[in-house]
């Protein structure tokens, strides 16, 4: 019920945004993709994992099964490095966010997330800019946060699937089924969301994951080429060819100056 | 009767001794009385105008921001898979998307800030009213460490 208010505000929202707002859009419409990507950041606290290094290739698979039986399916890559310090590199591309796919194929973006100097950065290859962040002071990551369980829902169950190795590393299993009970949502029967997450305790991240919404689809999550030697520093910082600005993050309200 | 004449003598002395006009200073200093009795009236007249136009102003504010729509708390669904710390921004303005509900918990956010149709946001599970499907916004996807998206908010 609390979503389907909040999601019935933010329909109102938006429709008073497209009404008054934009229009059909200063970028003259998302064109033949689903959207436009305008910029990026980390979101705000990341935590900090210490003494656990590596370097990864993350894939996601992202499979919607129209009602026609026709499928849609997207794939994005991203290249993750983590030193020993905690600090972290993403270079992703947003060519699709789900069953969304990017206008323009949606370039590489790389981040930077420092909590050694308290900043992120986030680098545009075209313009040899950096957009530099003062991030909140970061807080350490305590062990095995992941194998947290839904908190006080109803109609959830928990599996252990005991201990697999993944890409040369033990992975825990878990799977939990959430279960929308028959007419709750209109549906007709029950409909059943299963969520499988193997999660490595000695790199501290989840190595594979897959969900099943029959609503919306599946997605599979997966780190793959896991290297864990410590990665090179000058990938944790700003190219001295590049020129660094200054900006207020998106997360703590509203865009940066000057954007 | 004879200071009379006397009176009158005098005064035409004096007129005929040409135009004559009050000292600078007091002119100024009249003028000076003048405009800010002029003042103290005109504020007097507008004062019931301006304080029912402040009061208007204020309960129009006061009714605009119980209008407003409030941002939802994170169901226990999402904020189950949303890490803590990433609970206490999430939830100040972004709407869970019901697509993660079943997502896994967040190891790393990133905010990307994308300019979409109306209608994109119904394939991730909002509810938009066909009417204005084709109209656009700009809204920032908090994505998660697989590139899927968990929460929506409308730019600023």
């Amino acid at each position: 019920m609390v979503r389907r208010s909040g999601l019935i505000s933010l329909g109102t929202a938006l429709l008073a945004a497209s009404l008054f707002g934009q229009g059909p859009g200063r970028h003259g419409g998302a064109g033949p993709g689903d959207f436009e990507v305008v910029r990026a950041e980390f979101g705000g606290h990341n935590k900090v994992v210490e003494g656990a290094p590596y370097s990864a290739q993350a894939v996601t698979q992202f499979t919607q099964t129209l009602s026609t039986g026709d499928h849609i399916q997207r794939t994005t890559n991203a290249s993750m490095a983590r030193d020993s310090q905690g600090r972290t590199r993403t270079e992703r591309s947003f060519g699709s966010i789900g069953a969304l796919s990017a206008e323009h194929g949606g370039a590489p973006t790389v981040m930077i997330f420092d909590p050694v100097a308290s900043k992120s950065y986030v680098l545009d290859a075209r313009s040899h800019t950096a957009r530099s962040m003062t991030i909140p002071a970061a807080r350490t990551r305590p062990a095995n946060e992941n194998a947290r369980t839904p908190r006080g829902q109803a109609n959830v169950k928990t599996e252990d699937l005991g201990t697999q190795t993944m890409q040369g590393l033990s992975v825990q299993g878990k799977r939990v089924t959430r279960a929308i009970p028959a007419g709750k949502e209109g549906n007709e029967k029950e409909i059943d969301i299963v969520t499988e997450t193997w999660y490595s305790p000695e790199l501290q991240a989840v190595v594979m994951s897959k969900t099943s919404d029959p609503r919306f689809g599946d997605s599979v999550y997966q780190l793959n080429a896991i290297t864990r030697v410590e990665p090179d520093p000058a990938l944790f910082t700003v190219p001295a060819d590049y020129t660094v600005k200054e900006a207020r993050p998106m997360m703590r309200g509203g865009p940066p100056p000057g954007q | 009767m004879n200071e009379n004449l006397e009176l009158l003598e005098a005064l035409r002395a004096l007129a005929a001794d040409g135009p004559r006009e009050a000292p600078r200073h007091v002119e100024e200093q009249l003028k000076t009385q003048f405009r800010r009795h002029s003042r103290r009236r005109n504020l007097a007249a507008w004062t019931p105008a301006l304080s029912v136009a402040v009061a208007a102003g204020i309960a129009l504010l006061l009714w605009i921001e119980s209008a407003r729509p409030k941002p939802a708390p994170i169901p226990a669904a999402v904020a189950a898979s949303v890490a803590p710390a990433l609970e206490e921004e999430a939830d100040a303005s972004f709407y869970p998307l019901p697509e993660a509900e079943a997502l896994p918990a967040l190891e790393n956010a990133m905010v990307v800030r994308v300019h979409l149709p109306v209608s994109s946001l119904q394939l991730m599970g909002v509810p938009v009213g066909e009417e204005r499907a084709d109209a656009s916004v700009e809204a920032d996807l908090l994505l998660g460490q697989d590139g899927l998206a968990r929460a929506v908010r409308l730019a600023q």
